[in-house]
């Protein structure tokens, strides 16, 4: 079978889609909002990426492949179940990737890009990590060469998933059919997951599989009466892209400059562990937004708060 | 690696990137940010820094930023963009900033948000002056 990179065939399909959504705003057809300095930080951060993507490409796929040759099974590339099985298991490796990347410090390092514009628009979606592959996430994905899945197929199934993503970064849809909202990730879910209110915070790690979420007790819905205000607890004030690329991991590096014997924290807590609580994580910023009240146990407390409270994004 | 292909892809991708870029701003479709007056420089402070009790607020003359005191702290509010960020900086280090040609420029001490300049009548206040 031959294979395609559905990234690269989308990309037309991205910057038309960015063009119709500026030019449908303008005109006061669709909800969006963009500003330029943040439109251009972001697809920046999108270029680059794919810059980073084909430095670290090299290392990945020979890493699959050497784990490929001692795998358990042979799976067929041209069987339908074996799609359906790599669409399933390849979705339930993102959601644990997407999860440990907000909730360890040195993953979200990487991961905090996607999320520091205070915009939610299709730009957004093109903001991507310069550094993903040093922070070593692609490891994740090697369980399914293991498992017999060609690496090939293993990268197609990351393209589609990257590209179904794409399209959920708007404001512009805002509730879709009862049935695809449990199922799907949707523009709704994704707008809590880049939300910095508390109640949203760590919430909706899906990709395209909402139900991992719902399975997992991460699913938050968005609330009509809580609108999403976007980015990260503490927001950028800057647009220079290197700062903006690389601020988390100077931050650790400061840190563990500062204090060497927290290294494991500062590397592997949740972001916005400090040794001495000076800082604040996630599940510490809805504990103070969501306080237990006089009486009532932790069930409502965890029900006002959309569910169990990670960490910081 | 880097073949010519790929050179000329990165190529017509930053172009792409560019002409966004240009249509973004030619659209004009930031947020609506008036400036800042006591009412709403209060309100962001409280978005950013909830539960805080503000012990005096100094309201920026253009209407882009605000300082405010609580306690042994300086919040800071300024304007990135379109829209409001937050950062907090011990009081002493807000009331011995450098403040030239109109400006307060506060030294906020973090790599994703280096500093900020508030535009102020005079600084410190002289009440607080040593």
């Amino acid at each position: 079978m031959k294979t395609f990179d559905p990234v690269t065939l989308a990309t037309p399909f991205f910057i038309a889609t960015v063009i119709l959504e500026i030019v449908l705003a303008r005109l006061n057809k669709v909800e969006a909002r963009y500003e330029a300095r943040d439109t251009a930080v972001s697809l920046t951060l999108g270029l680059g990426s794919t810059i980073a993507g084909v430095l670290i490409a090299g290392v990945s796929f020979a890493a699959s492949l050497w784990v490929y040759q001692h795998r358990l099974f042979t799976i067929p590339m041209n069987a339908v179940w074996a799609w359906i099985a790599v669409f399933l298991l390849e979705d339930l490796t993102y959601y644990v990737f997407h999860r440990l990347s907000h909730e360890r410090r040195i993953w979200w390092a990487a991961h905090v890009n996607h999320h520091s514009s205070t915009h939610y628009n299709l730009s957004t979606a093109l903001r991507q990590t310069w550094t993903g592959g040093v922070a070593g996430t692609w490891l994740l994905w090697l369980p399914l060469s293991l498992l017999g899945f060609p690496p090939a197929m293993v990268a197609i199934e990351k393209g589609i998933s990257l590209v179904y993503q794409y399209w959920i970064h708007t404001e512009t849809i805002r509730r879709l059919p009862a049935w695809f909202e449990a199922v799907f990730n949707t523009p709704s879910h994704h707008r809590v997951h880049h939300a910095r209110n508390p109640r949203y915070l760590d919430r909706n790690y899906a990709g395209i599989l909402i139900v991992w979420d719902r399975l997992f007790g991460s699913f938050q819905p968005e609330l009509d009466e809580e609108p999403c205000r976007y980015g990260i607890v503490k927001n950028l004030g800057t647009f220079n892209i290197f700062r903006v690329a690389f601020h988390e991991w100077i931050a650790i590096a400061q840190d563990l400059v500062r204090s060497p014997r927290h290294a494991l924290g500062w590397l592997f807590g949740p972001p916005g562990w400090s040794p001495d609580g000076s800082r604040e994580t996630s599940a510490q910023i809805k504990a103070r937004a969501f306080p237990p009240l006089h009486g009532e146990g932790t069930a409502r407390q965890s029900r006002a708060r959309g569910g169990e409270a990670v960490t910081g994004s | 690696m880097f073949n010519q292909a790929f050179l000329i892809q990165v190529a017509a991708s930053g172009a792409a990137v560019a002409a966004l870029v240009g249509l973004a701003a030619w659209a004009r479709i930031a947020r609506p940010l008036n400036p800042l007056d006591d009412a709403t420089a209060r309100f962001h402070l409280g978005e950013e820094f909830p539960g805080r009790p503000i012990d005096r607020l100094w309201v920026a003359t253009d209407g882009a930023g605000a300082l405010a005191r609580s306690g042994a702290s300086a919040l800071v509010l300024c304007r990135v963009g379109d829209a409001y960020i937050g950062r907090q900086i011990p009081w002493a280090q807000a009331l011995s900033a450098a403040f030239r040609d109109g400006r307060i420029t506060l030294d906020l001490s973090d790599v994703a948000a280096p500093k900020a300049t508030i535009v102020l009548p005079a600084w410190p206040p002289a009440d607080l002056a040593a």
